[in-house]
């Protein structure tokens, strides 16, 4: 069973409790609750025991994509009261301590960075996070290997040396400055030529940003119901679904970047 | 003649295959020690001045790892990123830098060739869209080709050159559409890639006829000491493109973990050209001469290896440089220095055509059905 969803952060920036409100009734078995902020943090951690998710057959957290030395260990004190069988989704580069880290085991899912940063891009560079985090899994970035690398051979080395440690998929298209966008037809294209290389029961969460964010619930629904279908068809677990109506009108919206 | 000892050595293809053979090329493990300071100083001079869009790329002898004396700086700015006018501020102050007399006489090298072709900036996008057609430029087709056979990225920027060589690679790869697939009569795939091995042939023959259009345009001058540069460092770097190519078919490269997709090829071909023209033909040399008996082999390499030492220790002599980038033309047959130069082209040339062409070579199959028809 492959599980799909979206990060709450792509659907609504800053407002987890909005985003598990549109998914409410859509197709969606996975979600990534985003605190890729660090105030989000503890707001999330605390509402935790509060949240509907009985949706999900999939759930992890995406920690703080930036916190200094001294905040390290709070963080991980936040962390650990996420619930031990949602794989925490971490950026490397954050990491001060490794060893602090290193008691989290296979909860914690480290990811492939874009180009913008200086490690994690490559199957080498990952290959050093392993060794300090011997037992951590991989979050596969699928934009984030196809933004360092267009002709996705970078990608085939990752998947070729770490499928084995793959706990979910990250799935979006980014442009050079590191923005999230909604899939297009390069990115599927680039996508379905490693799909045979991924686990097939890998949970996909997608991080294209809703471009319809503020409009009728029916119409960003919609929207992500055909963007859960296009990253479906990308990583060649099924088709996509025929153009509506409604996907005519999806032009009429323009999208806000925001940072990976 | 050669300063070749019996000595074996550790590390690179190169020193894998001197310890093979029991030989040692001194000039060669020379010229490489040269080059490592030369770049170590380079990478300081242009510290903190490349973006992170791009990477400066140093091309010819600096490239190969063979400095010698008279060695000169071809370089460039590779930028791959988002349109910015601002390149070009860094372009100047890195050519400012390395403009400054000082910084020359830290280096020991000569300035950018007089073609204007290198201490440029480039821009990745026609490399990568202009294979080939009316876009094609000669200049175009240099910097690409140069970027696979012969460039080496300096200093802390990286990533946009390994990009930019991948991307070009793949898009060889992507056009080639028999690439992969099984021949006519349904039996071996198709593993060598021949658009991108037409584009070295055509690279080649380019560099052949543009030392015919220097000769007329320059007067003659500097003939001789083009003609054997021709003769042994260009061949060399074609010679180790048309090998990259076949080392795609794992009964050259004996890599039983390449794979039969466009990303398996890429990533072989990468770090194929991650090696100076150099080591690939010695990482060929050392594939085949290990575990087997094969004097032919054995004998290729050692003369191929010593010949270009030779050329090296030719090279290395200001002397002799001079004298050849001075000789007056017809004065070549009578001229000692260089025939002694053109026996050592000789040689390199027998040798290289042994390795493709010699019934006996693992490449001899290749050639004839790949490389030449």
């Amino acid at each position: 069973m492959a599980f799909f969803g979206f990060s709450t952060g792509a659907l609504s920036l800053g407002n987890f409790q909005e985003a598990l409100r549109l998914v409410h009734g859509t197709s969606m078995t996975a979600v990534e609750l985003s605190a890729l902020r660090l105030p989000e943090l503890p707001v999330l951690v605390d509402a935790l025991p509060t949240l509907d998710l009985s949706q999900f057959s999939y759930v992890s957290v995406h920690a703080p994509s930036r916190f200094s030395a001294s905040e390290e260990d709070n963080v991980i004190d936040l962390l650990r009261k996420v619930p031990e069988k949602w794989p925490i989704i971490l950026h490397p580069d954050t990491i001060h301590d490794p060893e602090k880290w290193a008691g989290f085991g296979n909860q914690l899912a480290i990811e492939n960075l874009d180009r913008r940063k200086s490690d994690a891009r490559s199957a080498e560079e990952l290959d050093r996070w392993f060794d300090r985090l011997p037992n951590a899994r991989l979050c596969f970035d699928m934009a984030h290997a196809h933004q360092c690398d267009r002709t996705m051979t970078e990608a085939f080395r990752i998947l070729l040396r770490f499928r084995g440690r793959i706990c979910q998929l990250h799935i979006s298209e980014l442009d050079s400055a590191g923005h999230h966008f909604p899939l297009s037809y390069g990115s599927i294209q680039a996508f379905s030529e490693v799909a045979s290389l991924i686990p097939a029961d890998s949970p996909a969460i997608l991080e294209s940003l809703n471009p319809l964010h503020g409009a009728g619930n029916d119409l960003q629904k919609i929207w992500m119901e055909r963007e859960i279908s296009r990253a479906s068809k990308a990583i060649g677990r099924g088709e996509m679904l025929p153009d509506s109506p409604v996907s005519s009108g999806l032009a009429a919206f323009s999208s806000t970047p925001i940072p990976a | 003649m050669s300063n070749s000892s019996c000595k074996g050595q550790g590390g690179s293809p190169l020193d894998e295959l001197a310890e093979l053979l029991q030989c040692r090329w001194k000039n060669i493990d020379q010229a490489k020690q040269k080059t490592l300071g030369t770049l170590e100083q380079l990478s300081k001079i242009i510290e903190g001045k490349p973006g992170a869009d791009t990477s400066v790329i140093v091309h010819g002898s600096l490239a190969r790892r063979e400095c010698t004396r008279g060695s000169d700086l071809d370089w460039t700015l590779l930028v791959d990123g988002v349109a910015d006018a601002s390149v070009q501020q860094t372009f100047l102050a890195i050519k400012n830098a390395l403009n400054d007399e000082t910084a020359f006489s830290q280096l020991g090298l000569e300035k950018p060739g007089r073609q204007g072709t290198f201490g440029a900036l480039t821009f990745s996008q026609p490399m990568m869209h202009y294979i080939g057609g009316e876009e094609d430029s000669n200049s175009n087709t240099t910097r690409r080709v140069l970027l696979l056979l012969e460039a080496l990225p300096v200093g802390e920027r990286l990533k946009a050159f390994e990009r930019v060589r991948q991307g070009v690679l793949r898009r060889y790869l992507d056009e080639d559409r028999g690439l992969l697939r099984k021949n006519t009569d349904g039996t071996n795939l198709r593993w060598v890639p021949l658009f991108l091995l037409n584009d070295f042939a055509r690279y080649w023959r380019t560099i052949a006829v543009d030392f015919a259009y220097k000769q007329f345009d320059r007067g003659n001058k500097g003939y001789a000491l083009r003609s054997i540069k021709l003769g042994v460092s260009r061949k060399l770097l074609f010679a180790s493109g048309l090998l990259a190519c076949f080392w795609c078919d794992p009964e050259v490269s004996k890599d039983e973990t390449l794979e039969p997709r466009k990303q398996s090829l890429v990533s072989c071909l990468d770090a194929f050209f991650s090696w100076t023209p150099l080591e690939r033909i010695a990482s060929f040399f050392v594939v085949h001469t290990r575990g087997s008996q094969s004097k032919f082999i054995r004998e290729t390499a050692s003369e191929l290896f010593s010949a270009y030492d030779d050329f090296l220790d030719l090279l290395n002599n200001t002397e002799k440089r001079k004298h050849l980038d001075e000789l007056k033309p017809g004065d070549e047959e009578t001229d000692i220095v260089f025939k002694e130069a053109r026996m050592m082209r000789k040689r390199f040339r027998l040798a290289i055509q042994n390795m493709f062409l010699h019934q006996d070579s693992p490449l001899y199959k290749h050639s004839i059905e790949k490389g030449v028809f």
